[in-house]
């Protein structure tokens, strides 16, 4: 299969400090990749510098055999990376209506799509986008990032701080986006058991390097592998936020 | 009264439409421009060229200023301005006041330094009553005019895709580059707009504020107590703070002449005592 993403042995963090130190990784169209580790490890720092908003200092990223590494964080946008940012991000003073349309780009993903996959969005089209709760919140963000329609979709800890039965519906509509729709997709999580079983490879990020990649079947049997690197116990403490960033 | 109320109004349009487009910049892209006032002489001695030298009709002068504004500061801006949006706000702050004393020199060497007037036609002087009111023609076409260009910035800001994309990218201007919008052209564009909506307050103005080399320098102080008391999230904010600050000043200079400017500065210390965030501050901090 060819290749879609490809990243390779990117260096990437904030100001002068180095978070990433050579991360190369590939996809195909239509598959998924789950990106796991603890807190730190440079699971946003990796997902931020394919976006294009963090300091690159070296490496290169192709998206369909086109080299986007110098293209502003918009044209890699309009190139076709999508981005479900951690902190969801949700235009505060723009309707979830408009959360939609001002990014919206021609494709399959239409408004009346969106709101088919979260009929929730529907029902608060002419709320603010501040006064959402968090799951809404995180529909939005997925719902905003799919209807730039992009090659491939980027999805920073969508299941965050969530409440468990807001992750099984919003699980359920990763899952017709990733495996019904054929959406690319690298979902950056903590939660290690929910992911695993909708993507088909995985690595695992350490202080910035990949300690493992393969299969996510062969991952989700070897404990040994997730004890080790990614945070299995079913209740996650309150995390520490990724550096913040400025404009 | 009611004629100081008026007087008041149209004093408090002119200076949001000098003003409006510095709060959308600064809310925009956080930067600082105290030369914002330097676009707004420019439209007014372009208008008082075009008038009184040319023979253009007044009213479309009004239109040339705008262009002539938005024009220099579009070019000032893809020149310029670019190089300080992510540098801090001294560097911002030194670098627009200087070009603040640039062109106040530029325009004393050519132009002098006396005030200068546009040549108002017959039918836009002197005043009429209306239900015991005198109501000046002048005014009341500034009202009028500035009264239409607010509720249309108003529609395009919160009605057109283009005004969506504004706002995404005032509230968080890193989410929404990544997200596909230019923020740089954004910000490009709206800023050519507020420099031309400044020189169309510069070119109605000059009647009422009068004109000389020193404007951007005497009245940055009312652009920025706009901005302050109406915030950079809306027009709605340093619309009403214009009103406000128009009002008070023209009744301050009436009834309490001794006092002056302080009744502005009064209202504005305690406006902002009271919403230290501005009127209208955004829902929470970022």
């Amino acid at each position: 299969m060819a290749e879609l993403l490809a990243v390779d042995e990117l260096r990437a963090g904030y100001g002068k400090a180095v978070v990433l130190s050579g991360v190369s990784l590939s996809l195909a169209p239509g598959e998924a990749l789950a990106v796991l580790g603890r807190n730190g490890m440079g699971k946003t720092t990796l997902i931020n510098a394919i976006v294009g908003v963090t300091q690159r200092f070296g490496g290169r990223i192709r998206l369909d055999g086109r080299d986007i590494t110098a293209l502003r964080p918009d044209q890699r946008a309009r190139a076709g990376i999508g981005w479900v940012p951690q902190e969801r991000n949700i235009f505060r003073s723009l309707t979830v209506e408009e959360n939609l349309t001002a990014v919206a780009r021609d494709g399959p993903w239409s408004l009346a799509k969106i709101y088919d996959l979260f009929p929730r969005l529907a029902e608060r089209r002419q709320n603010f986008g501040g006064q959402l709760s968090g799951g809404e919140q995180q529909m939005l963000a997925v719902g905003r990032g799919l209807i730039v329609n992009p090659r491939v979709l980027l999805l920073d800890e969508p299941l965050e701080g969530l409440a468990p039965i807001v992750v099984d519906e919003l699980m359920r509509a990763l899952r017709r986006v990733i495996r019904d729709e054929g959406m690319a997709a690298i979902l950056v999580e903590q939660n290690a058991r929910k992911v695993l079983s909708v993507t088909d490879r995985a690595l695992i990020l350490e202080r910035g390097s990949v300690v493992h990649a393969g299969d996510s079947a062969a991952l989700r049997a070897n404990r040994e592998v997730l004890e080790a690197h990614v945070s299995v116990a079913q209740a996650r403490p309150e995390r520490a936020r990724q550096p913040a960033v400025s404009n | 009264m009611l004629t100081i109320l008026f007087d008041g109004i149209a004093y408090g349009m002119v200076l949001f439409m000098l003003a409006c487009g510095l709060s959308v910049t600064l809310g925009l892209m956080n930067l600082v421009n105290l030369a914002h006032g330097a676009f707004a002489m420019a439209g007014g001695y372009c208008a008082v060229v075009l008038v009184n030298r040319l023979g253009v009709p007044f009213l479309a002068a009004l239109p040339l200023a705008f262009l002539a504004s938005a024009l220099i500061g579009l070019a000032f801006e893809r020149t310029l301005y670019r190089h300080v949006h992510r540098k801090s706000h001294l560097d911002q702050v030194l670098f627009t006041i200087g070009l603040v004393f640039m062109a106040v020199v530029a325009v004393d060497y050519v132009a002098g330094s006396s005030q200068v007037f546009v040549q108002l036609p017959d039918y836009l002087q002197g005043r009429f009553t209306l239900l015991g009111v005198g109501i000046g023609r002048y005014r009341l076409l500034i009202i009028v005019l500035c009264g239409v260009i607010a509720v249309a910035l108003q529609l395009v800001l919160m009605r057109s895709r283009f005004g969506s994309r504004l706002r995404a990218a005032v509230d968080d201007a890193r989410v929404a580059q990544g997200l596909g919008i230019n923020v740089g052209g954004l910000f490009a564009a709206t800023f050519a707009v507020g420099s031309g909506l400044a020189g169309l307050g510069g070119a109605l103005g000059a009647e009422i504020l009068g004109l000389d080399p020193s404007f951007p320098l005497k009245y940055m102080v009312y652009f920025l107590v706009v901005v302050t008391v109406g915030g950079t999230s809306s027009i709605t904010g340093p619309f009403l703070a214009s009103l406000i600050l128009g009002i008070s000043d023209v009744a301050g200079k009436y009834y309490l002449p001794d006092l002056g400017a302080f009744v502005i500065y009064t209202i504005m210390i305690a406006v902002l005592i009271w919403r230290p965030q501005g009127l209208f501050a955004r829902a929470a901090a970022r």
